[in-house]
């Protein structure tokens, strides 16, 4: 991820950014993030050496369902906490366990619907970073587990700013292995190895707009295929590409804030998507702030997947002919998602804060962008929420 | 066609857009807005950790904002 120095003058007129001493508001702030497939760690931290550390504490939820069938439940609480250290150096760490339980997708899968299933991720990541004077440099261990899938990555990236501060380069490389083994036996000790290449710029457009571009090239080689789905054969080569554009713009009228991000995503399986996301920070009190978003997702189906047909007497559905990869599953198909939700912000002194945040979520094929979604897919619904905690220190 | 009509639509959205807002990079003095919270591009780093792990399960496109998560079995 990009990232862009502030340089921050004294009298920064925001009750919520009280200065823990005049010094600590002085220097440059960064914007930097770090976002994790898998994990999906993101940081914003400093790009001169940081003075302050932050730790958070979330319990979050999600609950997903279709028409007349809850399905799964996930439970998750996580802590993340960056800190300073040593003058020039920051080490970041956070930890979440997903708990698992509910019925299995009830179409296209090994596992129906009635049964019931259970479940526990573990994921961990550590960050160390080294400032300079314009630039750092981070390296990053993540590490994610479950019973039946295991993931260790590593990661290097560096971040370089101009003179004036207005101009962040971000370049990024990543790697990972992954290894695969089912409960049903179907593969045994089967690998994924995943690399990742991002480059990417933060530009200070104008005193209140910012503006963000990633190029992100991934290539994978490896176990691409579901073992928990019946008919399910896809390459064992994947590689994605994404451009992404974020803007954030401050509106000085009535000091909201408007962040904004646009997606496009293409990989080799055929796949192509957009996202569209919105956020509108509106302060109605001193220390009090709601966050309305929404989300909107569209993809084109993958080149292999097949749209399943259930016959009463053949029963479950597998492709026409005989096709050297095929899958039925709904997240390879074509549809349309759609996502509204709301955070509630209370900043209670300069050192705690407490957030509150609701989202739902549905799938439908006729969502899909210029329309033409999957037939025979039923609408799929979800909601996510959470609470946190945050503490500066 | 179609495809290509879709990218140009996007295209041309962000090109008016950012067309009718000329770069003026802030001086240093002019920081003030841009170093706010809200005006950073992941200020929530747990909120975004957990919404973009359940994109990745549920959907197929994944990633764009940075590198080096690993896999998981959910997807």
């Amino acid at each position: 991820m990009a990232a862009t120095n502030l340089t921050l003058p004294l009298d920064v007129n925001d009750p919520s950014r009280e200065p823990r001493s005049s010094a600590a508001r002085i220097g440059a702030i960064s914007l930097a993030a770090f976002a994790l497939p898998g994990l999906m760690i993101t940081s914003a931290q400093a790009e001169a050496a940081p003075e302050d550390g932050v730790i958070s504490l979330k319990y979050q939820t999600y609950r997903d369902s279709q028409p007349g069938l809850d399905r799964i439940r996930v439970n998750a609480p996580a802590l993340h906490v960056f800190a300073p250290i040593a003058g020039s150096w920051s080490v970041e760490a956070s930890t979440v366990q997903d708990n698992i339980s509910g019925a299995s997708p009830r179409w296209h899968t090994s596992i129906s619907g009635a049964s019931k299933m259970e479940d526990r991720r573990t994921a961990a990541d550590v960050k160390l970073t080294k400032y300079f004077e314009r630039a750092s440099v981070g390296m990053r261990f993540a590490y994610s587990d479950e019973h039946d899938y295991r993931s260790n990555a590593v990661a290097l990236d560096g971040r370089f700013s101009s003179a004036d501060n207005n101009t962040t380069w971000f370049a990024g490389i990543s790697t990972s292995r992954d290894t695969i083994n089912p409960v049903n036996g179907i593969v045994e000790n089967e690998h994924k190895n995943v690399s990742e290449f991002m480059v990417g710029v933060t530009q200070a457009w104008t005193k209140n707009d910012l503006l963000q571009f990633n190029l992100t090239y991934v290539r994978g080689n490896g176990y691409f295929n579901d073992p928990y789905k019946l008919v399910d054969q896809r390459p064992r080569e994947k590689n994605q590409t994404t451009a992404m554009l974020r803007w954030n713009h401050f509106v000085e009228s009535n000091s909201t804030t408007i962040r904004s991000s646009y997606r496009y995503y293409s990989d080799s399986f055929g796949v192509r998507a957009h996202t569209l996301s919105g956020e509108w920070v509106i302060p109605v009190a001193e220390r009090f702030s709601i966050t309305p978003s929404a989300r909107y997702y569209s993809q084109r189906a993958a080149s292999f997947y097949f749209d399943p047909v259930y016959d009463p007497v053949i029963g479950e559905p597998y492709p026409v002919g005989a096709p050297k990869f095929y899958s039925a599953d709904t997240r390879l198909s074509s549809y349309g998602g759609i996502t509204v939700g709301g955070k509630i912000e209370w900043r209670y002194d300069k050192n705690w804060s407490f957030d509150v945040k609701y989202e739902r979520y549905e799938q439908r094929s006729s969502w899909r962008l210029d329309g033409g979604g999957s037939p025979g897919l039923a609408p799929f619904r979800a909601q996510f929420a959470q609470i946190g905690v945050s503490r500066r220190f | 066609m179609k495809r290509l009509s879709i990218h140009l639509l996007w295209l041309s959205t962000v090109a008016l857009t950012l067309s009718g807002c000329a770069m003026q990079p802030p001086q240093a003095w002019e920081k003030g807005n841009l170093a706010r919270k809200e005006m950073t591009m992941d200020a929530d780093p747990l909120d975004q950790a957990f919404t973009q792990h359940v994109y990745f399960s549920k959907e197929s496109a994944s990633g764009g904002s940075g590198v080096g998560g690993g896999g998981c079995g959910c997807n």
